[in-house]
Order: structure tokens, then sequence, then C-alpha cells
């Protein structure tokens, strides 16, 4: 209580081990990065309870989802996500590995509800599915793009250019 | 043809009569109040707002009622660079604007698809789904080059004929 905003009550690296204490099955490869960040791989049967734990943690607790990111690591996908916990002023940078074969991994909406649009722009681009999303449509395609274009080995289409 | 010769404000120094043509006095009218349609899509929508303040002020060739709607537009400056899924809807709007109606494409995006013209939704120009009057080079164009479209579309505006040049002629039109 009484904490002034700004400032993190908490040193990082206390931080970090208190991560690794807390979830030593499912984050792996945990570290401070920035003066204000820490990076986590996470499992990915294991992600959706990791979340919800992650959000209501007593100390850290990471109430807010910043942003979802898609990406292209050629050999595999990577659903990325960044929190911010208020209680320390830190982030927390989650990167879940997704294989391409079968790019799926369960929703953050009901955890976190500013995944949504997020969620949908990486289905959009990279093509990663995101099961128990509640509307899994394209959001800045049309909705008759074939592929998703952010990925690397992505061929531009002439279907995809009916205006050509 | 250039821009047609004005009266100047010394021939009106005592009480005076013009004489002109319908073709000249309708075109010269149309011409300077023309109202452009909002269509802002990229950083050229900057330029074109820039234009329409008081620096540069559009306000001087009677073009700076910018409308939001198509149905009280006649010229669509397309300013940026337009992509698949905005296609259908600048194809819409710009069959909502009531005849007579111009298309200036501005600058290199909507004039070829420019920077983006291999991207995977860019549209490679807007004259592959509206007719264009004016193209507008540049990168975004500065807004003496937008004036200078403007002014090209004027001319344009000019040459059209609302009286047809020989009675027989909008005969056969008819039939």
């Amino acid at each position: 209580m009484g904490l002034e905003i700004g400032t993190n009550p908490m040193d990082m690296d206390a931080i970090a081990a208190r991560l690794v204490a807390d979830f030593a099955a499912a984050l792996t490869d945990v570290r401070v990065q920035e003066p204000d960040t820490v990076v986590a791989r996470c499992d990915r049967a294991a992600f959706k309870d990791v979340a919800r734990r992650l959000k209501a943690h007593p100390e850290i607790g990471y109430e807010t989802l910043n942003f979802v990111a898609g990406v292209d690591k050629v050999k595999h996908l990577e659903s990325v996500y960044h929190v911010y916990s208020w209680k320390t002023n830190t982030y927390l940078e989650l990167h879940v590995e997704v294989p391409k074969g079968k790019a799926e991994i369960d929703t953050v909406c009901d955890v976190w509800p500013a995944a949504d649009w997020h969620e949908r722009e990486s289905w959009d681009m990279v093509g990663i599915k995101y099961l128990g999303h509640p509307d899994l449509r394209r959001i800045l395609l049309k909705d008759d793009f074939v592929g998703h274009p952010l990925r690397k080995d992505y061929v531009d289409l002439v279907e995809n250019h009916p205006h050509a | 043809m250039g821009l047609m010769r004005y009266p100047k404000l010394e021939h009106f120094q005592e009480p005076n009569v013009i004489t002109t043509t319908a073709d000249f006095i309708f075109s010269w009218a149309r011409s300077h109040s023309v109202f452009p349609f909002t269509y802002g899509l990229a950083c050229c929508a900057i330029e074109m707002l820039s234009s329409g303040f008081a620096r540069f002020d559009v306000a001087r060739y009677g073009m700076e009622v910018f409308r939001p709607t198509p149905r009280q537009c006649d010229l669509m400056i397309v300013a940026g660079t337009v992509n698949e899924k905005m296609a259908p809807v600048l194809k819409r709007l710009y069959d909502q604007m009531s005849e007579p109606k111009w298309v200036i494409a501005m600058g290199a995006c909507a004039t070829s698809g420019g920077p983006f013209y291999d991207g995977y939704n860019v549209v490679n120009g807007v004259d592959k789904i509206v007719p264009v009057d004016v193209y507008i080079p540049g990168c975004p164009p500065r807004p003496e080059a937008l004036f200078q479209g403007l002014l090209e579309l004027q001319v344009k505006i000019q040459q059209h004929k609302f009286v047809a040049e020989t009675p027989a002629a909008v005969r056969a039109g008819d039939a």
C-alpha cells in the first residue's frame, strides 16, 4: 500500500528468482534482459495455466497484457506475450514456441481480455491458431485472403490481387 | 488549351456588360467550385490537410470545402496507399458520388503502388479501380504539387462542352 507510481519494491534478480521458484516446471531460460524486463520461455502445454497464475501472483502479479506478437522463427513459430506488472512496474516477455505443423495454442482472452484483437492479428499475419478464442477472424486483411503473409515461406499469390 | 483569360477589375470601373459563351461561364463556375472528398489513406493525407490550412490555403482555388461524405463531393483526391481490403470500399464511395465527378491520384502509391508495389495486399494504382483524371507524382507530393494537380484538373474541367457544337450532333447522339 502507498507505493509510489513507477517504483519497483523488488530487485530484478529477485523477480527472476521468484519466477523460477514458482514456475519451475513451465518457465525455462528465465533471465533479466533490460533494467525493467524479465524474459522467459514457456512450455506450450502449461501456458494457459501459467498465464492465469502469473496474473494472480500475489507479489508480482502481471495484471496487464500489453501486446501479443506472432513471430516466424523459420524452424518454428513463436507467440510472444508482453505483460506488465503494476505492483513492481516491470515487464515480462513470455516466448511460447509453437510448432509449424500444428500451429495451435490456447487463447488467453479469458485471462487478459486485451488479447482478443492481438491474437486475431497474429492469426491473420502469422497463422497461429488460438484455441478457444471467441471470434478468431482476420482483422487486417480481407476475409478471403489466402495464406498468412508474414510467414517466411509465404509467396505472393495471384488470388490475393483481384485488382492487379 | 491553357487557363482561361479572366476579365480584370479595371474593366468594371463603370457600368458594363460582358458577353461570353455558355460553355465559358458554366465551366468557369464549375472549375472554381470543386468539392473534394476527404479520402486520406496514408502520409499523403497529411500533405492534403496541410494544403487546406492557412499556410498553403487551398481556398484560393475555391476548393476548400472538404466533405466527409461522397454525396456532397465531385472530386475524390485519393491520398495514399490503396490496399485490396480498401478497394471495394473506394469503388463503392466513388459510385455514390454524384456526376460530374473527377478523381486525382495523389502521390506514388495512388498512382502505381509506389514503394509498396510488390506488397502482398497493395493495389498497384487506384486507376485499377476507378478512372483517374490527374496523377500527381511525389512521395508525398508537397502542397504546391497538389495545387498544380488541382490547376490541371481545372483546365480539364474547363474543356467540357455544355453546348453541342452543332444541333445535328445532339440529335444524332440521342438516336
